[in-house]
């Protein structure tokens, strides 16, 4: 019997975004699935036979039985085959059990043999996903793992990427690593290049930030500089060469484990290579549309990796510059900034709708249609002179990141309309996702988005977001939702705890980690392991009962911690020293070869 | 009188032997007092050296290896290491403690030992660094007016200690032994030490003329040079040596020396050329003739060393000293003192016994020739041997040492012997032909006083008001807001005016200066404190109008004096 069509329907239920994929695939040549003794399908993939030829079913349960799992863990699997080793699990422990498998062929053959309603709603499958996101998604707690030998032997490659990544990934939780961040030095992946940081720096890295940003004034002084462009490149140029030379002092300096580059850190090829000289992996995190900034040409080859918003025909023009590895890493919100706010002076920010953003060509033709309604915009660059001018709350001035988390509490309706330059409303080919899509999410608050690609990569749309493919269907969502707060309590809700599960910078920052140091294990190993938790070391230095013990464990939770924090935390109180401030104080002279 | 006194001494050789005329004067004022210096492992060796200290505690911070780019973690140990410390001299029970280092840290670790009577810099409750006597704010405002002063820190530091050093100078505990070291050095051999290296390269005289020198000196004078200096400093001194054609006449004891032993070579050579160091304080205080070589930041004024009948060179450009905090990148200074001036210097030396000017050396050289010698008073000073110009500044410079010799022992008036002394040495080592332009140049000078003891004026009459108000400052809240509005007002244009006119600045840094060793939060008595310092700055304004009146007119009186003597010279050659 094919159970594909039935299974695809209780599928999409569940993960339509794999369903999406699987239904994308056809049953795959190299697969032959045969019967077993006792009448059960049983797939063969390069002369290996999955299960048991005989009885499937019970090998499952034989294999299963010397299996120990602890209860507050969570169940993982590698390896699907046909699922009956999963079936004896499912009978001998309660709760859901995660599947790993790297092929989706041997998904589509399951999907098609298989009825896949005595495994859902318990079991997930993670199907051809990388070790990397894998392990930065999937909870940090440690697994209860059982292997399914068979196909770990025709996956081999891929479960020893696994492996290796678990124990990259354990090394990164004991390690605390120098990483040096080059931000841009203006524009949209500034905020994003901040994140970064602060995500790093909440996972007990050591965090050196590159802040071109304070040359703003001086880059666009430049370009003011000449109208003869030929001059005018040379400028650039220096001014780029400049910013590397920065770059690299600073880099000498900090002696980062790992430098990241955002989008737009002004970095030529030649000041790359200077970073990589260093001999540590220089990696660059394009969160810009390839198509609308090709400038990615110029750079792509001299990085060692590059993350980037899209994959497909993206990662296949990188691949044809031989690019040393591409990578997709999706935007993401930042939870220590974009949060549900209890309690704020909200009044000016409250609507029915708004939207927060620059007024690109689409959003200028879209939004007069909801002149009608309580409808606020905040951004820049709106044309304050026409009838939409009125709704513009900002007067054109810019947002800050804190103001645009008061803006999507406040609102009933967050509207998210991502951006073209040329479409009329939505653009229907847009695959990837804004950074706001995460961020309202991440405020609790409800948005309507416009249909993306790779938004069902990322939620579950239509129970944890709302999205629209046209504009009409953009009113009729605004309409219906207005007056339903429970549904979009419910639905934003579901949103917060996706975001916060598996889509906040730290699950980014993991997910970039785990990919770089997949390939450099050693790097990991060889750092001095008293490097990691510099608190929880000081405090069993002196001594966990003693008064100093007592007076640093205040410093718990915030990274990274040093001496400085101590430092500055004395210089901000208020009132007389006491004996232990004046020690700190007197120490920090001695660090400071003052004596 | 203090019984148990502790002096924190967390500095270099040179500074430590600086300290010896206060450490001698505090045992003088508290002779049945134990005196325990407190130094850092570095420099414990040189604790035998000063005299009067009966014990000492050695702070060692080397043992924890800190480098440049030291993140260890284990702080720890070093937080136990201080508190042990100091809870072991909090314990020892102090009655008088004595700060003469200059850091923050040490400012701190007064403040966490609590001894009831300190001098020195210290720390307040909150961490902030306080000057209390006025000669340490004195010390404060000084490096950042370094023109206008004219003191020795020795004397600095002496003053606030309440101590008077007139006609006192460094001395060390001279070495009893004779070690193996002293014994390589035979006969009756001219002996001159070399000291070519110092702590910062940028202050160094250079290889080439050292060595120039060396081979001047011993062909001339017979000399046998001596190479001193530490094991980091033998690189220095093998440079001099390779540059030199009469090697059989030089020995090389650098980093072959401890400090006893380069105490009884010292005493055995007749002259140091040296830069500005520590060997150069050890042998003026065991007696050796010095010839200083103070280049970069090295300020003749602050550091020369502190006994009478050394020669001290100086480039005499507008440059030098460097001010503090200058990295210069075109160290010229160096270059500016020849070989040849200091081989004529020692060679009039051995025949006369007296420093005279090398005859090279003009007022249009671009060099500063000082001998250190005791004046009338018994004060330390460095007299000019070259002849310059007199400039306004060489007047202001000297009427600042006027001013604060009252101003700073809280004195009220100017000694008219102190006035005819200066001017009789201005006169001497001065050409004081232009007085008229500067007479002129004055004129705005007191208009620019004039003008900060009205501010001052106005700031005290705002103090008066805001004491009257203040038993009833919870009525008249805003009014003393407004009051206290005004007075940071009239503080920034005391400010400003100092900055805009460095010739003030001392005085307003001076009043600033005070300011922040004001406490509490008794409205009353601030005001008051505050009252007193505007009182204190129109006082100094106005000694030091009266200074330089005083010695404009004196000047003015000796020079047409001086004019006609040397005119019956010239009118009637013949006699």
């Amino acid at each position: 019997m094919d159970f594909f069509a039935q299974n695809l329907k209780c599928l999409q239920e569940q993960d339509p975004e794999l369903a999406k994929r699987v239904s994308s695939c056809s049953f795959p040549n190299d697969i032959n699935v045969i019967r077993s003794k006792d009448g059960l399908p049983v797939p063969q993939i390069a002369g290996v036979t999955l299960h048991s030829q005989y009885r499937p079913f019970e090998e499952g349960e034989k294999t299963t039985i010397n299996f120990t799992f602890d209860q507050n863990r969570k169940t993982i699997v590698f390896g699907l085959g046909f699922g009956y080793h999963i079936q004896a699990l499912l009978k001998k422990q309660l709760g859901s059990v995660t599947v790993v498998e790297p092929f989706m062929s041997v998904f589509r053959a399951f999907m098609t043999c298989m009825d896949i309603r005595s495994f859902l709603p318990r079991v997930r499958f993670r199907i051809g996903e990388t070790p990397a996101c894998l392990l930065s998604r999937l909870e940090k707690d440690k697994w209860n793992v059982f292997k399914h030998l068979p196909s770990i032997r025709i996956g081999e490659n891929y479960y020893k990427r696994l492996d290796e990544g678990m124990k990259v990934r354990s090394l990164l939780d004991q390690r605390t690593l120098r990483v040096m961040v080059i931000n841009p030095v203006y524009g949209g992946s500034l905020p994003t290049a901040r994140h970064c940081s602060g995500a790093l720096k909440n996972m007990g890295h050591e965090v050196a930030t590159v802040d071109c940003e304070a040359f703003e004034q001086g880059f666009f002084s430049l370009k003011k500089v000449t109208n003869n462009k030929k001059k005018s490149e040379i400028l650039s140029q220096n001014f780029m060469n400049f910013m590397g030379e920065i770059a690299a002092a600073k880099a000498t300096e900090f002696q980062p484990d790992l430098i990241l580059a955002l989008a737009q850190a002004p970095l030529t090829p030649d000041a790359i290579q200077k970073l990589r000289a260093l001999k540590v992996p220089v990696a660059f995190w394009f969160v810009e549309d390839f198509r609308i900034l090709p400038y990615w040409n110029e750079i792509a080859n001299s990085y060692d990796h590059i993350f980037t918003l899209q994959d497909g025909d993206f990662h296949d023009e990188l691949k044809s510059k031989e690019v040393r590895d591409c990578y997709y890493l999706p935007q993401a919100c930042f939870s220590d900034i974009h949060k549900p706010l209890t309690d704020e002076n909200s009044h000016a920010y409250r609507a029915d709708v708004s939207f927060m953003g620059a007024a690109y060509h689409n959003r200028v033709q879209s939004f007069p249609r909801l002149m009608d309604l309580d409808f606020k915009i905040w951004g820049q660059g709106w044309n304050l002179d026409t009838p939409l001018g009125r709704q513009v709350q900002n007067n054109n001035k810019r947002i800050s990141t804190e103001e645009s988390v008061k803006i999507y509490n406040a609102a009933k309706i967050n509207l998210n309309l991502h951006s073209s330059s040329y479409h009329y409303g939505i653009n229907p080919d847009g695959d990837f996702i804004n950074p706001r899509t995460f961020e309202i999410s991440a405020c609790r608050s409800f948005q309507l988005v416009d249909n993306r690609k790779d938004l069902a990569r990322m939620f579950k749309v239509g129970e944890e977001i709302i999205s629209f493919d046209s504009l009409d269907q953009m009113r009729d969502q605004i309409d219906y939702y207005l007056i339903r707060p429970e549904e979009r309590y419910t639905i934003a809700l579901k949103s917060y705890n996706r975001v916060l599960n598996e889509h906040t910078m730290e699950h980014r920052m993991q997910e970039l980690l785990i990919h770089v140091f997949l390939d450099r294990r050693s790097n990991l190993d060889s750092m001095d392991e008293n490097e990691r938790d510099p608190l929880a070391y000081c405090i069993e230095q002196a001594g966990e009962n003693t008064e100093l013990g007592q007076y640093l464990k205040q410093f718990k939770g915030q990274y990274p911690f040093s001496l400085k924090m101590v430092i500055d935390k004395i210089h901000q109180g208020e009132g007389s020293l006491d004996d232990k401030e004046s020690i700190f104080l007197m120490m920090n002279q001695i660090l400071k070869e003052d004596v | 009188m203090a019984k148990n006194i502790l002096i924190l001494s967390m500095t270099r050789m040179g500074d430590m032997i600086q300290t010896t005329p206060l450490i001698k004067g505090l045992k003088k004022k508290h002779p049945n007092s134990k005196i325990t210096i407190l130094v850092t492992s570095d420099f414990a060796n040189v604790v035998p050296l000063i005299p009067d200290v009966d014990d000492s505690i050695v702070i060692d911070f080397k043992q924890f290896g800190i480098t440049e780019n030291w993140k260890d973690q284990s702080w720890v140990k070093i937080y136990r290491y201080l508190e042990g410390c100091l809870e072991r001299i909090k314990s020892s029970g102090y009655d008088l403690l004595v700060n003469l280092s200059h850091s923050k840290f040490s400012a701190l670790m007064v403040g966490f030992l609590g001894v009831k009577n300190v001098v020195g810099f210290h720390c307040n409750g909150f961490g902030d660094r306080q000057t209390g006597h006025p000669w340490m704010q004195y010390f404060g405002i000084e490096v950042f007016n370094r023109t206008y002063n004219e003191f020795n820190l020795v004397e600095i530091f002496s003053g606030s200690g309440g101590v008077d050093v007139k006609g006192r100078k460094i001395e060390v505990v001279r070495p009893q032994s004779q070690s193996s070291v002293s014994k390589l050095i035979h006969g009756n051999d001219l002996l001159i030490g070399f000291q070519a290296g110092s702590s910062i390269e940028g202050r160094r005289w250079s290889t080439q003329s050292f060595a120039k020198l060396a081979d001047m000196l011993i062909e001339k004078t017979n000399a046998k040079i001596i190479m001193l200096g530490v094991k980091s400093e033998s690189k220095v001194a093998e440079e001099v040596i390779n540059n030199t054609k009469n090697k059989n006449r030089i020995s090389n004891l650098t980093g072959k020396t401890n400090l006893s032993q380069l105490a009884e070579v010292l005493e055995k050579c007749k002259y140091l050329v040296t830069n500005d160091t520590g060997t150069m304080h050890l042998a003026a205080a065991l007696g050796t003739k010095i010839l200083g070589l103070f280049f970069a930041h090295a300020h003749p004024y602050e550091t020369a060393p502190f006994s009478p009948g050394h020669l001290i060179f100086q480039a005499g450009i507008s440059c030098a000293p460097c001010s503090y905090g200058v990295h210069c990148s075109n160290i010229v200074c160096v270059e500016k003192v020849q070989p040849e001036h200091l081989l004529s210097a020692i060679e009039n030396h051995i025949l006369t016994q007296s420093w005279i000017l090398p005859e090279t050396i003009n007022e249009d050289s671009e060099i500063n020739v000082y001998e250190t010698i005791f004046d009338n008073n018994s004060n330390f000073r460095l007299r000019s041997l070259v002849r310059h110009k007199i400039e306004l500044d060489d007047l202001i410079r000297s009427c600042y040492t006027i001013l604060w010799r009252v101003a700073l022992e809280e004195k009220t008036y100017i000694d008219n012997f102190m006035v005819n002394s200066i001017c009789e040495n201005l006169l001497e080592e001065y050409d004081c032909s232009n007085l008229k332009l500067i007479d002129e140049q004055l004129i705005k000078k007191n208009l620019i006083l004039k003008n900060i003891s009205k501010l001052a004026q106005a700031g005290k009459n705002i103090c008066s008001k805001i004491i009257k108000e203040s038993p009833n400052s919870n009525e008249n809240f805003e009014k003393i807001g407004q009051y206290g509005d005004q007075i940071t007002d009239i503080d920034k244009k005391i400010e400003v005016m100092g900055l805009s006119n460095p010739e003030v600045k001392p005085l307003t840094d001076m009043f600033n200066k005070r300011k922040e060793n004001i406490e509490g939060n008794n409205l009353c008595s601030m005001s008051a404190e505050t009252r007193k310092f505007y009182g204190n700055l129109m006082s100094e304004c106005e000694l030091l109008r009266e200074a330089l009146q005083n010695c404009l007119k004196k000047l003015s009186d000796l020079q047409s004096c001086y004019i006609s003597h040397n005119s019956i010279n010239v009118a009637v050659p013949g006699r």
